[in-house]
């Protein structure tokens, strides 16, 4: 007996389709698998046979063929466990032919029937309900996750008995008996609480840092904070996020598809809420960086900080290599994973935090505890690469905090209080880039600064001035004007004057003309 | 190729230090044994020495068309002070001139990683000194020593740096602008062979050169710990007179300097102040003493003249007056000093926000009252 059951494949964040065909017939008895699979697929054979076993279902002696279709695409994961065994069931006649006839299935079986959770069912529904499936049966820790997508009925089974009745029940009795998890995204997202990240509040002093901090948010610019040991770069770096807008429904969904593909999505929280805040160690590879892996490219931590923050803390440390893969993601905001398996494409819209040292020993330019000489200092800032550098538009030099800023009783401004507005910022910011590609300043190009960055007389004027004094480089010039656009907003003034341009200059990077910073 | 005798001399004696380097005084021993004569010393000690297999006058020729030249203790151009100190070099190859002797001459010394406190006693003297034709003598270093050298020459002055590696490679790289100038506008000397490179057991011996070859010695910013103190120690031991930068007594940099002071060294009050102080001392060499008049029985010791030309200081400090600012930019700039303050602590101090600061500071920097030493770092620019 033939049947054919439908599953879904990841490729990236997206899907494909993959059809799964049993074929139970007479001869020598035997169990075979085809179609390009992966080792963990090849070995659901074990996993399905036992868990059918465990339920009380026999696999009588018959040659059982599975073919995974389309075959020249390698298939990996674990999540066609269920389909398989959905499939030779109905081969076997467990239920009635044609009822599991335009579902979805997804899930790994535990030897003992149960139905465990799978990576990338986000996506994988997601597409699903492009190719016009209705409806579709995840595991029960899945359920939700799935539920966020529209027009698609969601069905999450806990164990394949349950899975037997479900598809032994008559069609109209389904919706009655296993009603379809629903999830309502908007009020899920009214109840968001940002509250429970950390707070700019708690950051003593530093307050040019946490203007910066401002600025960079509310115009999406990547950001650089120079400052000796303990001066509270990583405190305001894990903050910025915070103060950065809620993250809207679109956004979320394309955050928690990659942290779906990457199996971090909790089962409670379908939907990602707070931005991600992705901080790696210096040692970090490339491909842990990028994405990679040997067959199907997995996201890596740039796209995981997708439409959130990626903190560099201890930049200079970080391998020059791998510090270099993030000039295309920064240009491009994706990244393109080419594999045997195929070529990828994640998203990676983030936000560039970087930190680091002054110099070696941490405390330039106090030369009495710096121990450095000049040149160690500029080695050290000469081991970031320059295009790296290129795509930063702000940079802040901490300072070591006093006593007396400790012990001060006021309290700095609340997330909160910033966030507002940000916001404001940002709206303005949406208005003035109405269908075009880009929504934030720091996303400007020279033909767009040319366009949204008109300059009064006494500005173009301060603008040359600036220019020859400080001796800027072109991309300097244009930095400077897109950051001084994000202050004109935040300050919600429609031209750009001669206070937004002298703040901005004064947050370029290279400050000392020496090419230190 | 005609030759002069003097070259000729000049040639055998260049073999001498090919083959022994900075061998000073084991060198002098030979040419005492051989009446002071090269060529006869050539033909005795070196003449078939597997050594040197090379031609004498092909070798000096090569090094003056690589536009090098040397002198030797035994010389007439040798420069006399250098005959005053206790371990004089051999040979002084060089770029460029050598020191006049009649020309008085100050060495502006000082730690490579300065305080802008540092770089601006540095400029101001090596100026004061280019405009009063001084010269400075330094080591070419980074920091201090360059500064001032580089300020003399801009005055208009001549400059002399002395290195501890071989006079055609410029150590520190990123001072080539004042390698170059110094060839023009002064000289670069060193006692080591050309093509040696800068190690660092060269630098000390060269301090005693730096300090040799000036009339006076003039710390800028030194930590207790620091090549400076070398150059001091050498001054000390030569008799040459050694004035210090006061420093403030917190800061790691000046605590060489005030130490000094407190062992009895001059003070540099303002630049006035040093140049009248060079003017009225009386010359400090006298070679005659050390037993080289039979060497050198036809050179007497050279009054050095010291006419110094009318002193006119820059109106600097007076820039508050003449750059135009409005009220807050005044509170601001009365609230610098050469001494980095972040914006932060500008804010606090002035009682305004931080955008504000920023905005004032930036609006001076453009002005040309301050100077910004890092993204978030201000003191004055003077």
């Amino acid at each position: 007996m033939y049947s054919t059951v439908y599953s879904g494949a990841l490729l990236g964040i997206s899907a494909y389709m993959v059809e799964v065909e049993v074929d139970v017939s007479n001869g020598i008895p035997s169990f075979s698998m085809v179609g390009m699979l992966g080792t963990e697929v090849r070995e659901s054979k074990e996993r399905v046979c036992v868990a059918l076993k465990n339920t009380g279902i026999d696999i009588p002696p018959m040659r059982i063929t599975v073919n995974l279709s389309p075959a020249d695409k390698r298939k990996e994961g674990t999540a066609f466990d269920l389909p398989i065994a959905v499939a030779l069931m109905e081969s076997l006649e467990f239920f009635e032919k044609g009822a599991s006839k335009g579902i979805l299935f997804l899930g790994e079986l535990g030897l003992n029937g149960e139905i465990r959770p799978v990576k990338g069912v986000l996506p994988i529904i997601k597409s699903a309900a492009q190719f016009g499936f209705k409806e579709c049966v995840v595991p029960k820790d899945n359920a939700l996750e799935a539920a966020v997508i529209p027009g698609i009925k969601v069905r999450g089974i806990a164990d394949i008995k349950e899975l037997l009745g479900f598809l032994s029940v008559n069609v109209e009795k389904r919706d009655e008996l296993f009603p379809a998890i629903t999830v309502d995204i908007d009020k899920f997202f009214r109840e968001a609480n940002p509250g429970e990240q950390p707070d700019f509040a708690d950051v003593y002093g530093q307050e040019s840092a946490k203007r910066a901090a401002e600025i960079a948010a509310a115009g999406f610019h990547n950001i650089l904070m120079v400052g000796p040991p303990g001066a509270g770069k990583s405190m305001i770096a894990a903050r910025i996020a915070g103060i950065m807008p809620p993250l809207s429904i679109e956004e979320s969904l394309e955050a928690s598809s990659v942290a779906s593909v990457a199996g971090l999505i909790d089962p409670k929280e379908p939907l990602i809420r707070i931005r991600p805040f992705m901080s790696p160690h210096h040692t970090v590879t490339i491909q842990a960086l990028t994405g990679g892996g040997s067959s199907m490219p997995r996201p890596g931590l740039i796209s995981q900080a997708h439409r959130g923050v990626l903190f560099l803390d201890e930049l200079p440390e970080f391998g020059r290599n791998t510090l270099d893969c993030l000039r295309q993601p920064l240009e491009d905001k994706e990244i393109h994973i080419a594999r045997v398996a195929g070529n990828i494409t994640y998203p990676a819209d983030f936000m560039l935090v970087c930190a680091m040292n002054p110099c070696p020993c941490g405390y330039y330019p106090d030369l009495n505890r710096c121990k450095c000489t000049q040149t160690s200092v500029q080695k050290y800032m000469g081991r970031i690469s320059g295009p790296v550098l290129d795509r930063i538009d702000l940079c802040v030099l901490l300072h070591p905090v006093e006593i007396s800023r400790m012990q001060d009783e006021k309290k700095g401004e609340s997330s909160q209080v910033i966030r507002e507005r940000i916001m404001r910022a940002r709206q303005i910011q949406k208005k003035r880039f109405q269908g075009m590609s880009i929504s934030f300043n720091g996303d400007m190009s020279s033909k767009e600064i040319d366009r949204f960055c008109k300059l009064g007389e006494k500005e173009r004027a301060l603008m040359e001035n600036l220019y020859k004094n400080l001796k800027l480089s072109a991309r300097a010039y244009h930095r400077i004007l897109k950051v001084a656009r994000t202050i004109a907003d935040l300050d919600e003034s429609d031209s750009i004057l001669e206070k937004h341009i002298l703040e901005a200059a004064c947050m370029r990077l290279g400050g000392d003309g020496n090419g230190n910073f | 190729m005609a030759i002069s005798e003097h070259e000729m001399r000049k040639a055998y004696l260049y073999a001498f230090s090919w083959v022994y380097g900075p061998k000073n005084r084991f060198l002098r021993q030979i040419l005492e044994r051989y009446g002071n004569d090269p060529e006869k010393a050539f033909f005795q000690e070196l003449k078939g020495n597997p050594r040197y297999e090379r031609d004498v006058f092909n070798e000096y020729m090569d090094l003056l068309n690589k536009g090098i030249n040397v002198t030797f203790i035994t010389e007439d151009d040798y420069p006399l002070r250098l005959l005053d100190i206790p371990d004089p070099p051999f040979a002084v190859f060089y770029r460029g001139k050598l020191p006049p002797d009649q020309i008085l001459s100050v060495s502006v010394i000082g730690a490579r990683d300065c305080s802008e406190y540092g770089k601006y006693v540095a400029r101001i003297l090596g100026e004061a000194f280019g405009r009063n034709g001084i010269n400075v003598i330094s080591g070419m270093a980074r920091g201090i020593d360059g500064i001032a050298q580089k300020a003399s020459m801009d005055a208009g002055g001549e400059s002399y740096g002395v290195l501890g590696n071989g006079v055609d490679i410029c150590y520190p790289a990123e001072n080539r602008d004042i390698y170059d100038r110094l060839s023009i506008n002064g000289g670069v000397l060193s006692e080591y062979l050309p093509g040696t490179k800068p190690l660092p057991g060269y630098f000390p011996p060269r301090n005693r050169i730096v300090s040799g070859l000036s009339d006076a010695v003039i710390v800028v910013e030194a930590r207790v710990k620091s090549g400076t103190l070398i150059t001091v120690d050498m001054a000390l031991e030569q008799g040459k007179d050694v004035y210090v930068v006061p420093g403030r007594i917190n800061d790691r940099l000046s605590d060489g300097c005030n130490r000094l002071i407190k062992q009895g060294a001059g003070i540099v009050i303002s630049v006035e102040d040093m140049i009248e102080e060079l003017k009225n001392r009386e010359p400090v060499f006298d070679f005659s003493c050390r037993g080289y008049d039979q060497v050198l029985g036809h050179r007497k010791a050279v009054k050095v003249d010291r006419s110094i030309k009318t002193f006119l200081p820059d109106p600097d400090e007076k820039k508050g007056e003449i750059i135009p600012m409005n009220d807050d930019e005044k509170a601001i700039f009365d609230e610098l000093d050469l001494n980095p303050k972040s914006i932060d602590d500008i804010a606090k101090t002035l009682g305004i926000s931080t955008p504000q600061a920023s905005m004032l500071l930036m609006s001076l920097a453009l002005k040309g009252a301050v100077k910004q030493v890092g993204a978030g770092y201000f003191c004055l620019k003077i």
